[in-house]
C-alpha cells in the first residue's frame, strides 16, 4: 500500500507503481500484437480461402461453364440433379468403400511396422528410411511406376508370377484394378509408421514393465497399455487419412493412364476405380459444367464435415488422453 | 526505468508493425500475381507484349526469336497450352492474344464469341490470301450457327487425314498375311478380322496387338485418336448422323450408330488391341516403335514420329511402314480430319493486329516451311503442299496415298454445343460398362444419347 506522506504532491517512482495497472496495459497491448502477427495467415485465409469458398458457392447456383460471357442463376437444379445423378452415387460409394478399406489398413499397416522397428537392433535406422522413402516419393512418379509395373504386358509383377508358373493377372482392369490401387497406396505406409513410432517411444517403458511384473502378456500389454496411450495419435491418423483418402483422384486417374491432356480425363478411368472426385473433375475440365461442378464440391464438402463429425463423435469410446478424467 | 520500458514497447511495435507490413506486402503481391494474365496490356515504355498460348514445340523459342527480331518492339509471352489456365484468364477478362485449338472444336469458342474474326485481315493481307487456303481451313469457319461456312475465327496450322492407318509390312510377313491395298480401303470387318490373324499371343500375354483404331477417351489402352470423331466418320460413311440437321439434338441410337458403336464392343472383345480389356501402359506410339503393333490408325502426321524415332528398330521401320487408306463402314467413302490443330485470335486480344502479324509469320514463314517438310501434318496452305517430304520410300508411298485420299476428304458434322472430349468420356463410360456387362448396347446408346443431349441443352443456354 503506498503511503502518501502530507504535504507530498508526487506519486512515488514508477517502480512503486500498483501491478494491477500495469497488468491492464500489457493485456490491451498482447491482443494488438496478437491479430497484428496472425494477420497475414488471416488475410491468406481470406483471400485463397474464404472467398474461393463463397464464390464456388455461388457458382453453384448457375449454369457457368467456365469460359463463356454468358451464364445465368438456375437456383437449386445443379442440387437437384446431383442428388438424382446414378453416377453421383455411385462414385461417392466407391470413394467410401475405397476410404473404408485403406484408412484402416494405413493406420494398422503403419503401427505394425512402427513396432517392428521399434526395437533396438542392428541398421534399423536404415530399415526405417527404407520404409519411409516410399511416402516421400512424387505421387505422379509413383503412379507411373506402379502402371508399368501392372502392366499385364511388360510389368515386372507378371514377370515374377510366371517364373512361379502362376498364370497372369491383367492388373489393370475391373475389378483387379481396385486392389491394385490399394497396393499403391498402401506402398506409402511409411509416412504413417513414423507418427506411430514417434508416439511409440513417447510411451513410458515403466507402464509396460508395470504390467509385466502384474503377470501381463504381450498381447494384454499391447491392448491394455500401449494402444490406449496410442489412441490419441491413431485418431489424428484416422481423421488425416480419412480426409486424404475421400479426397483421392490423382492416383486412379494416373494409375488409369490419360491419352494426354483434357481428352482422356476420368473417361478411361475403369468403373471400379471412378471416384467422387474424378467425377468432379470431369465435370469441370471435360464437361465445362462449372456451376454443377461447384455444387458437387459443396456437397461432397458437407460428406467430409458429416464423417469428421462422427469420427469426433466416436472418439469419446475409444481415445484415452492422460489429462482426460472422463475415462478415468 | 521508465525510459527502459518505453523502450521495450517500442521494440515490441516495431515487431508487430514489421510483421503486419511484411504480411501486407506479401499478401499484395501474391494478389498482384494471381491477377496477372502475361502483361498483354500496353505499357507506357516498353515493347509491346503478345501471348501466346500454345505448344512450345509449335511455337520454338527460335520461331520467337526471329519473329522478334522481324518485329521490333514485340516481346512475346509465351504460355504453354493449359485449359485451366486459359478459362481463368478468360474468366479474368484477360486473355491470351492467341490460342492453340482444334478446328474440329472450334464451334464452341465461336458460338461463344471468344475468336476474333479473320476475313478482314485476310482480304488486307499480301502473304496470306483466302485463295491460298485448302478447305480445311473451313474447320474455323462459322455463320453463327454451323461450322464451315462463314468468316474465319482460327486458321488450321496442319492436319492429317486422321483415319488412316500406319501398317508394319514386316509383322504382316511374319505372319504370312498379304499387306492390304494402299488406294483401295479396307471395311471395318476386314479390320478387325486382319487384328485377329496378326495378334500374337503367348502365355496370357499379347506379344503383338494386331489392331488399334482408339478408343473412347484413349488413356492407358495409349495415345491414339479419340473415339468420337472416328464413330462420326463411320456414322456418315453409312449415310448417317450423330446430330440433327439443327445441331441441337444428338441421337446414339440409330442404326448407323449402334453399327459403329457394336464394332468398338467387337473389338474389345476380340482383344486384338488396346481397350479397357487389354490396357497398355506403355502407350500405342511406343507399341509400334517397338515393333508390337501391326496396324495403327493415327493418319498421316505419325510418319513424322516414325521417321524421327532414334529407338532400335527406327531403321527397319522406316522400311517396313506403309500408309494405308482410312477403313469404311458404308457406302459413302470419306476420310475426314479428328482434329484440324491451328490457332485462334481472342476477339479480347488487345494487340489484334500485332496477333495478326504473327499469325502470318506462323502460316507462312520460316515456321509453316519447317512443318511442311517435316512430315508432321499435311499443310493447310496450297502452296506448301509440294515441300512434303518425299526423301525415302515410306514417305513417297505416304505423300502418294495422301494425294488419292484427299479426294474422300469431308468434314465431320459435329455439333458447336457439345465438345469431342465431352463426347469421348461420356462413350467410354458407357462401352466399359457394356464391356463388363453391366449394361446393354441398347441401354448404352440411350445413356450416351441422354447425357449427351443434357450437355447439348444446358450449352445451348449458355451461349444464349
Amino acid at each position: 500500500m503506498i503511503r502518501v506522506q502530507p504535504g507530498q504532491t508526487e506519486l512515488p517512482p514508477a517502480v512503486h507503481q500498483p501491478r494491477q495497472q500495469r497488468r491492464r496495459g500489457w493485456k490491451r497491448y498482447s491482443s494488438r500484437t496478437f491479430y497484428l502477427f496472425i494477420l497475414p495467415w488471416l488475410a491468406g485465409f481470406l483471400g485463397l480461402t474464404l472467398i474461393p469458398l463463397i464464390y464456388a458457392l455461388l457458382v453453384s447456383f448457375t449454369n457457368f461453364d467456365g469460359i463463356s460471357p454468358h451464364w445465368h442463376w438456375v437456383g437449386l437444379s445443379n442440387y437437384r440433379e446431383l442428388l438424382r445423378n446414378t453416377d453421383t452415387w455411385y462414385s461417392l460409394g466407391r470413394t467410401l468403400f475405397f476410404t473404408v478399406l485403406a484408412v484402416p489398413l494405413n493406420v494398422a499397416g503403419g503401427l505394425g511396422l512402427a513396432m517392428l522397428l521399434n526395437e533396438r537392433v542392428k541398421a534399423v535406422g536404415v530399415l526405417r528410411t527404407i520404409f519411409y522413402v516410399p511416402s516421400i516419393v512424387p505421387v505422379v512418379a509413383s503412379a507411373i511406376m506402379w502402371r508399368l509395373i501392372f502392366d499385364r504386358d511388360v510389368g515386372v509383377l507378371n514377370a515374377v508370377l510366371e517364373r512361379l508358373r502362376i498364370p497372369v493377372i491383367t492388373w489393370l482392369v475391373d475389378p483387379t484394378v481396385f486392389y491394385a490401387l490399394l497396393i499403391m497406396i498402401l506402398w506409402g505406409l511409411g509416412g504413417g509408421m513414423v507418427i506411430s513410432l514417434a508416439a511409440l517411444q513417447g510411451i513410458p517403458q515403466e507402464l509396460e514393465e508395470a504390467a509385466m511384473v502384474d503377470g501381463a502378456n504381450g498381447w494384454q500389454i499391447f491392448r491394455r497399455v500401449t494402444l490406449p496411450l496410442l489412441s490419441p495419435v491413431l485418431f489424428f491418423q484416422v481423421v488425416t487419412g480419412s480426409i486424404t483418402s475421400l479426397q483421392i483422384f490423382v492416383q486412379p486417374l494416373l494409375l488409369a493412364g490419360n491419352g494426354g491432356g483434357v481428352q482422356g480425363l476420368g473417361g478411361s478411368v475403369p468403373r471400379g476405380d471412378f471416384f467422387y472426385m474424378i467425377n468432379v473433375i470431369q465435370q469441370f475440365l471435360v464437361f465445362d459444367r462449372f456451376g454443377y461442378g461447384s455444387a458437387m464440391l459443396w456437397i461432397f464438402f458437407l460428406v467430409i464435415l458429416a464423417i469428421t463429425l462422427l469420427l469426433f463423435r466416436s472418439s469419446s469410446f475409444w481415445v484415452y488422453y492422460e489429462a482426460d478424467h472422463d475415462h478415468e | 526505468m521508465t525510459s527502459f520500458v518505453s523502450a521495450r514497447l517500442s521494440r515490441r511495435r516495431f515487431l508487430g508493425t514489421a510483421a503486419v507490413t511484411a504480411g501486407t506486402l506479401a499478401g499484395v503481391g501474391t494478389l498482384l500475381d494471381a491477377c496477372s494474365s502475361g502483361g498483354t496490356g500496353p505499357t507506357s515504355s516498353g515493347p509491346t507484349t503478345l501471348t501466346i498460348m500454345g505448344t512450345s514445340g509449335e511455337i520454338t523459342p527460335a520461331y520467337i526469336k526471329e519473329f522478334e527480331k522481324l518485329n521490333p518492339g514485340v516481346k512475346i509471352n509465351f504460355l504453354t497450352s493449359d485449359q485451366t489456365r486459359l478459362n481463368a484468364m478468360f474468366a479474368a477478362g484477360h486473355p491470351p492474344d492467341i490460342i492453340r485449338g482444334f478446328g474440329i472444336d472450334s464451334a464452341f469458342y465461336n458460338s461463344r464469341g471468344l475468336a476474333l474474326n479473320l476475313d478482314p485481315y485476310l482480304a488486307k493481307s499480301s502473304v496470306l490470301k483466302t485463295d491460298d487456303l485448302l478447305p480445311i481451313q473451313n474447320l474455323f469457319r462459322w455463320d453463327g450457327k454451323q461450322t464451315g461456312q462463314g468468316p474465319h475465327y482460327g486458321l488450321v496450322k496442319d492436319w492429317s487425314l486422321d483415319g488412316a492407318i500406319w501398317a508394319d509390312s514386316a509383322i504382316f510377313q511374319q505372319a504370312g498375311v498379304p499387306v492390304p491395298s494402299s488406294t483401295n480401303p479396307l471395311t471395318y470387318d476386314a479390320y478387325l478380322e486382319l487384328g485377329k490373324k496378326l495378334t500374337v499371343r503367348q502365355g496370357g500375354k499379347i506379344q503383338v496387338y494386331g489392331i488399334y483404331p482408339g478408343w473412347p477417351s484413349a488413356g492407358s489402352y495409349g495415345t491414339g485418336v479419340p473415339a468420337a470423331p472416328a464413330i462420326y466418320q463411320m456414322v456418315q460413311q453409312q449415310g448417317g448422323s450423330v446430330f440433327s440437321s439443327d445441331l441441337t439434338k444428338a441421337d446414339f441410337t440409330t442404326p448407323e450408330v449402334f453399327k459403329a458403336l457394336q464394332w468398338y464392343i467387337d473389338y474389345a472383345n476380340a482383344h486384338v488391341g488396346p481397350s479397357p480389356l487389354d490396357p497398355d501402359a506403355t502407350g500405342s506410339w511406343q507399341l509400334y516403335t517397338a515393333k508390337r503393333m501391326a496396324l495403327l490408325q493415327l493418319g498421316y502426321w505419325f510418319g513424322g514420329g516414325i521417321t524421327s524415332d532414334t529407338g532400335p528398330n527406327a531403321a527397319t521401320l522406316q522400311k517396313a511402314s506403309v500408309l494405308l487408306p482410312a477403313p469404311q463402314m458404308g457406302p459413302h467413302r470419306i476420310s475426314s480430319t479428328f482434329a484440324g490443330t491451328g490457332y485462334w485470335i481472342a476477339a479480347k486480344s488487345q494487340h489484334p493486329d500485332v496477333a495478326w502479324k504473327f499469325m502470318e509469320y506462323f502460316m507462312t514463314g520460316t515456321p509453316a516451311t519447317d512443318r511442311a517438310t517435316s512430315g508432321w501434318g499435311i499443310p493447310a496452305l496450297k502452296q506448301f503442299v509440294s515441300l512434303m517430304p518425299q526423301k525415302t520410300d515410306m514417305q513417297k508411298e505416304a505423300f502418294q496415298e495422301v494425294q488419292s485420299e484427299m479426294q474422300y476428304f469431308a468434314p465431320l458434322r459435329v455439333s458447336p454445343y457439345v465438345g469431342i472430349a465431352a463426347v469421348d468420356t461420356i462413350l467410354g463410360q458407357a462401352l466399359q460398362q457394356v464391356l463388363h456387362n453391366q449394361l446393354t448396347l441398347p441401354a448404352a446408346a440411350k445413356q450416351i444419347t441422354d447425357n449427351v443431349n443434357l450437355l447439348m441443352q444446358q450449352s445451348q443456354q449458355a451461349v444464349g
